[in-house]
């Protein structure tokens, strides 16, 4: 069935231990147009209980930069989610 | 995102990182100092001892990230070249996995400098180790890095394009954490840096 609003299909990669709970690295995910990275991240927890746990304790990026739960998706963008970082 | 200036280095290696490469690098007639940090592998993590370790990064991220640390040191310091390595993939015991070598004119920027990209490289940089024992593996503690605030900026639209991923929110800054949700995240200014050499003269 296709859906009657436009969609967007954007990126997403997992690292650390996300990466351990969501079961792969990457994803392609569509979306409905007007979709932000917190409706992103609410879609994918949907379908697995445990990354919801983990909601408080990420950060988000997008195309590379840090960005904030509220922003916008635009198509192809690449998103990814950010468990607390431990380089160095 | 700024690319690193001429003089400087960044990079991300799987291999061995060559620490006497990267002071021979920075060293000049004109410099009087130089100050490195090398960090490597500790035997132990929370008392248990540690066999070796795994990094992970998000690379094109990461390099980001390191170019932005590399261009702040440049123009918050008055140094003269500034290299900053990390190392990905698995570490044994002892091996350096960052290691950053700042020269200068003088020994207070270097000092300053070098300890500011080793504690935004910490907090910033899209980095994970996990930690192997005898008898399991951990994702180690980390910190959460600051996140810019979005109220009233809607994304431009340039193409956000896979390849250069810019986005316009200028990155210097870091406001604190927008929209509640978020734990309590430092307010993204950088660490106090001792009071010592404010005007950075340009590098040469």
């Amino acid at each position: 069935m296709t859906p009657a609003a436009q969609t967007i299909r954007v990126t997403v990669l997992f690292f650390g231990r996300l990466k351990d709970v969501a079961g792969r690295a990457e994803e392609s995910c569509e979306l409905a147009e007007g979709a932000t990275i917190e409706s992103l991240f609410a879609t994918l927890a949907g379908q697995n209980s445990e990354l919801a746990r983990f909601r408080a304790s990420l950060v988000a990026s997008r195309n590379q930069e840090f960005a904030a739960w509220n922003t916008p998706l635009r198509a192809h963008d690449e998103i990814a989610f950010l468990p607390p970082v431990s380089g160095g | 995102m700024s690319a690193p200036h001429d003089d400087d280095v960044v990079l991300l290696v799987h291999d061995a990182i060559d620490a006497a490469a990267l002071i021979q690098f920075v060293r000049a007639e004109t410099d009087g100092a130089i100050v490195t940090f090398d960090g490597f592998v500790r035997n132990e993590s929370h008392g248990r001892r540690a066999l070796y370790l795994d990094y992970d990064a998000y690379e094109s991220m990461a390099m980001a990230k390191m170019s932005e640390i590399a261009a702040q040191v440049r123009e918050k310091y008055a140094i003269h070249r500034v290299a900053i390595v990390h190392r990905l993939g698995r570490l044994q015991v002892s091996e350096t996995s960052v290691f950053i070598a700042v020269s200068a004119a003088h020994r207070a920027a270097a000092f300053d400098a070098c300890r500011f990209a080793i504690d935004t490289l910490k907090r910033t940089v899209p980095i994970w180790k996990k930690e192997y024992f005898e008898d399991g593996a951990v994702w180690a503690d980390g910190e959460l890095p600051p996140v810019p605030s979005n109220q009233a900026s809607p994304p431009s639209s340039a193409s956000p394009g896979a390849s250069s991923g810019q986005t316009p929110t200028p990155n210097g800054a870091l406001p604190a954490a927008p929209d509640g949700a978020l734990p309590p995240v430092t307010d993204g200014a950088p660490p106090p840096a001792p009071a010592a050499t404010p005007a950075a003269k340009p590098a040469s």
